[in-house]
């Protein structure tokens, strides 16, 4: 077994026997914190069966079984999941192309999927987009840094929500370049399940499209590659409820926050001793990117006036 | 007084190392470690260079912000004071204490975002 770097939380492991290879994806050993993986196991098994590309779910273990810890052996999924890869390299110049539409697709159809069979997901208590507000500024108060640009920001979405969706949907949480398994046909997985709650489906396309997640394409909302319009196109087309503009705006903009909120979270970790790590210490002076974007994305003084990140407001 | 190369000399000499000899040398795959450790310290190095005026100009606009606020009179250093002025901006913003003026305060905050940018990734703001 070989670690494959990227899991934030926990651990994936390449499990190579007998010329085949598999993932496994399990719990560090001696904690208990996140999403229990049986759920994750079931929503792996929901979203292929929704049409979602992701790695077969084989064989769940709970804690104490053969996998140590609590894990789920799955299917490999040949391809990669590093952005730079994916937006640099000739070989995967045909998926850039297809990606956008596939991963409109993918979207929707995870928005498709009914909740009602799938345990342990998440619900908001109240309206999701304030329920997103009081999640950050629970994990603000927790990590202790004082970041008023971000608590300015925050305030102002608090103070303007969008309305409560129509429906409320699966959301997968982290709908993200990094997250998406690619080969040369493109989306080959939407991988990384854990922060898979109930909301607004306007989530994960404002997450999808925060500049941070461009790589440095920044003209190309859609994971650096694809533009805004034609994705909610293909995302209409899949069956999805396109999101007005200042609906999607304001996902964005809290999408920044979240953003901003993991970097310091990280750099955290790093300084309290939890993960020593250069490269999570670094990300402590990546805040102020996503801070700019959700100042700039508030439609508030000089900024009111020129196209923020997401071009025109009008989308 | 230490000879020349001064800090941000000696860490812009590291940087380029990195950048380039070391680069060559790692594998493809680990590049980017390189590459963020390369960039760390051009980061470290612009921050020497820029002196205390950055914080000090956020330490004044937050203290203006956040009105009636009582900076303690410890001669306490420039970052610590500046970190507990954000502190109070932050609370009072939390709070809901600035919410009638919080279009300028987000206008003003931008400022000290930019600062920090300049530091930390330049050209990122324009």
């Amino acid at each position: 077994m070989s670690p494959i770097p990227g899991g934030a939380s926990r651990q994936t492991l390449l499990v190579e026997g007998g010329g085949r290879r598999w993932v496994l994806r399990r719990d560090p050993p001696d904690t208990g914190s996140f999403a229990p993986l049986e759920d994750e196991c079931g929503l792996l098994r929901a979203a292929a069966a929704a049409g979602v590309p992701v790695p077969e779910a084989i064989h769940f273990e709970p804690e104490g079984g053969r996998f140590g810890s609590a894990g789920i052996l799955m299917a490999y999924v040949d391809g990669t999941s590093v952005a730079p890869r994916i937006l640099r390299r000739d070989e995967y110049a045909g998926a850039r192309e297809r990606l956008p539409a596939q991963l409109a697709g993918a979207l929707a159809r995870i928005h498709s999927i009914d909740p009602a069979g799938l345990e342990g997901v998440p619900a908001p208590e109240r309206d999701p987009a304030l329920a997103a507000c009081e999640l950050w500024e629970r994990e603000l108060d927790a990590i202790g840094e004082p970041l008023p640009a971000v608590e300015a920001g925050l305030r102002w979405l608090r103070l303007n929500p969008p309305p409560p969706p129509r429906r409320v949907t699966l959301v997968h949480g982290d709908f993200r370049l990094g997250n998406f398994i690619c080969d040369e046909g493109g989306l080959a997985a939407v991988i990384d399940w854990e922060l898979c709650h109930l909301g607004d489906p306007a989530e994960d396309i404002g997450w999808l499209v925060v500049r941070s997640w461009r790589f440095g394409n920044d003209e190309l909302p859609v994971a650096g590659m694809g533009a805004l319009e034609a994705f909610l196109d293909a995302y209409e087309d899949a069956g999805g409820e396109r999101p007005d503009p200042q609906r999607l705006r304001w996902w964005e903009a809290i999408g920044n926050v979240k953003w901003a909120v993991i970097c310091a979270r990280q750099a955290h970790d790093h300084l309290t001793g939890a993960r020593r790590s250069a490269e999570l210490a670094s990300l402590g002076r990546r805040i102020c990117e996503p801070e700019w974007d959700l100042l700039e994305q508030l439609p508030i003084g000089s900024s009111a006036s020129r196209p923020g990140p997401m071009g025109s407001p009008e989308g | 007084m230490q000879d020349r190369p001064t800090a941000p000399e000696l860490l812009e000499a590291l940087a380029e190392l990195l950048f380039t000899d070391v680069r060559e040398w790692v594998p493809r795959e680990r590049r980017f470690q390189v590459l963020a450790a390369a960039n760390v310290c051009a980061v470290v190095a612009r921050e020497l260079r820029a002196g205390r005026e950055p914080t000090l100009a956020d330490l004044e606009l937050f203290r203006a912000l956040a009105a009636g606020y009582e900076p303690p009179d410890a001669d306490e250093g420039d970052e610590d004071a500046a970190r507990a002025a954000a502190a109070e901006l932050a609370r009072a913003i939390r709070a809901g204490g600035l919410d009638d003026e919080l279009p300028a305060v987000i206008e003003r905050l931008r400022e000290h975002v930019r600062r920090k940018l300049d530091i930390a990734r330049p050209g990122y703001a324009d």
